[in-house]
């Protein structure tokens, strides 16, 4: 293994530049966001352009969106998804109703602050995000990858009692196996 | 035969292939489903609930929020259920603009269809195509409401704002671009052998059985029964234009594609007539300051024709400035659970996305 | 309008089948109220007898001041044409309804939701418990006397901001250090 600094830091600047410029977004549309991420995927904006694209199961995505309002049902499954994610995974609060429950702010089945459950990434506000801003959100997160600062699945794992704590507050019927990544 | 043992698979909610986030447990016996049983709330919002919290005219924001695909039908069938307990009269020219924003609504609406369509049956390049073409419909949007996806445009007595004449223009120039593209699309879909074998003869909806189920819209009419609430009811000025409401026999997921297809031409030539025909004049009936509007005391029920069926909504108001309730019922209620739940028993797993992007489930108008 | 003759010919003949009182609201709609008992007998002669094979909606509402809830049945004739409200009152205080999903399966979802929202039993009623919600232990969400507002503000995170929020206008002018003007005062949220 690499011993000496300087080394490692080449070895990271690598390791960095290729995860960001490949990044797998999980396919799970949790709120009415997932509709403009067709036409972002597809040929007018065509996100592939910046290495994003689909996939169809929690081990094979890097990104998780969460598009918009996240019922309490909806919550459990999202907190499942990300725990069998494999690092390095990266998560977007995607439009204003992740950020501070927008619209829905009394509604008594959303969350109102998704990083209060899951550790967040980039924000993209709005309601709905336009396809540029979603994009714009992928750049912001492609450069956090770049710089190293995208290290949230090691705070999740570090303070996982904490996160544990507030999600419990939430769903009621407990029943989801450990996370032991 | 090998008799298999039963299994409980569950499809959903993060599945690719569901169409929105639901969840459809299925018993099934090797790969055929016998019992299927629909999970929907994971986009329970408390909609209902929080309209009651609103007053007449906040209540726009969120009820565009109802299907996402769709937001127009919402505003409208809203509006028109206000209007009648307001007695408001709505002008001429807005229930032209009114038409032709629906009619624009049900034509992005049918792209994303064909893209859904197509794309569970694996042809992921007619989606590329017209969800890209759909950017044109939306932009028509942005200029005329400001939003691309969610409008808010159409309010009691009227709507927002005027169209120009250039919009008018572009929105015929549009119309003949998309009028030469969905023959392109036509060509992936229906020339496709792909497709014909994997659409005929699945998801049968029973023609004696459809009405009684709650099947509306397309699928009712995939099974020949002519039904639309355009010419059942007609509202707006959908009388004075002319239109054919297609229909087609089988009740499978071909007929269904085949009606949806000449629809597409169908809401062209509405746009085109509608264009056409607009009279001069005002384009909204001046609402009170929305803060302190109060709506007489009754209940009114009003329906209109979405891309997946009829959606109607029930308001009450007590007279205050905040409605009593309001119960939206979107196609999808039926189709998503009921009709959804009978005819998948006997399909094949691998069939389940493909019936239920032609059934037209949307799983936020269900539990809003 | 005055002409409403098939309207008004389907009122005559349900009034004349029971004893209910019903009126025509305009063209195509006409309700008719009817006590809780003789719904399932009403809905099954519309059914049969006169042609309305659709159930378009069925609904509930919460008259918490008469201490009713009020349940509609909208049914469709496709060949006349016509709604029909099939409207009935009943008890708040421990509310139960006939089951009417043997008449149409699809009403299955309809009472489901309305045991889920509104906590009126219907006897004999097949199907999860859950409907949209999942380990609800409240009082049901759509009864008026549930305060949403109250429930999100103890149970969930309130990001610090919104209270801000009140009024835009005024907290602009207390950051930029300038007057609200005149004519935006009277649109104030705070009167």
């Amino acid at each position: 293994m690499i011993n000496d600094k300087d080394s490692q830091k080449i070895v990271d600047y690598i390791q960095n530049f290729a995860r960001k410029q490949s990044l797998f977004v999980m396919a799970y549309g949790t709120g009415c966001g997932a509709i403009e991420i067709p036409a972002t995927m597809t040929s007018r904006y065509d996100a592939e352009r910046f290495g994003i694209r689909g996939a169809a199961t929690p081990r094979q995505a890097d990104v998780l969106l969460i598009t918009g309002y996240l019922a309490t049902k909806t919550l459990k499954r999202v907190i499942r998804v990300y725990e069998q994610m494999q690092e390095p995974k990266y998560v977007i609060g995607f439009g204003s109703c992740t950020i501070n429950g927008g619209m829905y702010f009394d509604s008594y089945n959303t969350i109102n602050a998704l990083e209060q459950y899951i550790p967040v990434d980039v924000y993209i506000n709005g309601c709905m995000p336009r396809p540029e801003s979603v994009i714009s959100g992928f750049v912001k997160l492609q450069e956090l990858i770049q710089q190293g600062k995208a290290d949230n699945g090691k705070k999740y794992r570090e303070n996982l009692e904490w996160y544990r704590t507030n999600q419990k507050k939430i769903i009621k019927n407990w029943k989801m196996p450990d996370y032991n990544w | 035969m090998i008799r298999e043992k039963e299994t409980t698979l569950y499809l959903g909610p993060q599945h690719p292939g569901i169409t929105g986030n639901m969840m459809v447990k299925l018993k099934v016996q090797g790969d055929t489903v016998v019992k299927a049983t629909t999970h929907v709330g994971y986009l329970h919002r408390a909609f209902e609930k929080l309209i009651e919290q609103r007053n007449w005219l906040n209540a726009f924001t969120l009820l565009c929020r109802f299907c996402v695909p769709e937001p127009d039908p919402m505003e409208l069938t809203y509006a028109r259920a206000v209007e009648e307990l307001d007695n408001r009269e709505v002008p001429e020219r807005a229930q032209y603009i009114r038409v032709i924003v629906m009619e624009l609504a049900r034509l992005q609406s049918f792209m994303l269809w064909y893209a859904g369509q197509a794309g569970s049956a694996g042809l992921y390049t007619l989606g590329q195509w017209s969800v890209g073409d759909r950017n044109y419909i939306l932009d028509l949007f942005e200029e005329l409401t400001g939003g691309r996806i969610y409008h808010m445009y159409i309010w009691p007595g009227g709507v927002r704002r005027d169209v120009t004449d250039t919009w008018k223009d572009k929105v015929l120039k549009t119309m003949d671009y998309l009028e030469k593209r969905q023959d392109d699309y036509n060509q992936l879909m229906f020339d496709n052998t792909i497709f014909q074998k994997r659409a005929k003869g699945v998801g049968i909806v029973p023609k004696d059985k459809a009405i009684e189920w709650g099947v509306v819209g397309p699928p009712l009419r995939g099974v020949g029964i002519k039904s639309d609430v355009r010419i059942d009811e007609p509202y707006e000025v959908y009388d004075k234009l002319d239109f054919e409401v297609p229909t087609a026999e089988g009740g499978d997921i071909w007929a269904r594609a085949l009606v949806r297809k000449e629809e597409f031409r169908q809401s062209i030539s509405i746009i085109r007539q509608a264009i056409e025909k607009m009279p001069k004049g005002d384009y909204y009936n001046k609402v009170p300051n929305p803060m302190k509007w109060v709506v007489p005391e009754g209940q009114a029920w009003a329906k209109t024709e979405s891309v997946r069926g009829e959606i109607g909504f029930y308001v009450v108001s007590n007279g205050t400035n905040k409605p009593y309730r309001v119960h939206a019922k979107g196609a999808a209620y039926t189709h998503g659970v009921t009709v959804l739940e009978k005819i998948l028993p006997g399909q094949n797993i691998a069939d389940i996305s493909f019936i239920m992007n032609s059934l037209g489930v949307c799983p936020p108008e269900i539990e809003r | 309008m005055t002409e409403l003759i098939k309207e008004q010919h389907l009122l005559d003949s349900l009034t004349s089948a029971f004893k209910i009182k019903g009126r025509v609201i305009r063209d195509r709609r006409v309700e008719v109220f009817a006590d809780k008992k003789m719904v399932s007998g009403i809905l099954l002669f519309a059914k049969k007898q006169l042609g309305f094979i659709h159930l378009a909606h069925m609904t509930c509402i919460d008259w918490i001041d008469e201490n009713k809830f009020e349940l509609i049945y909208t049914i469709w004739s496709p060949i006349e044409k016509i709604h029909l409200f099939v409207k009935t009152k009943i008890e708040r205080e421990n509310p139960e309804m006939e089951n009417i999903d043997s008449i149409w399966d699809q009403a299955n979802t309809y009472e489901r939701e309305i045991r889920e929202m509104f906590g009126i039993q219907f006897p004999g009623l097949i199907g999860e418990q859950d409907f949209a919600l999942e380990d609800w232990d409240e009082m049901p969400p759509m009864r008026k006397d549930f305060d949403t507002k109250k429930y999100a503000l103890e149970t969930y995170y309130q990001r610090p901001g919104r209270e801000d929020a009140k009024d835009v206008r005024e907290t602009i002018s207390e950051r930029s250090g300038t007057k609200v003007p005149d004519f935006a005062k009277k649109y104030s949220r705070e009167k």
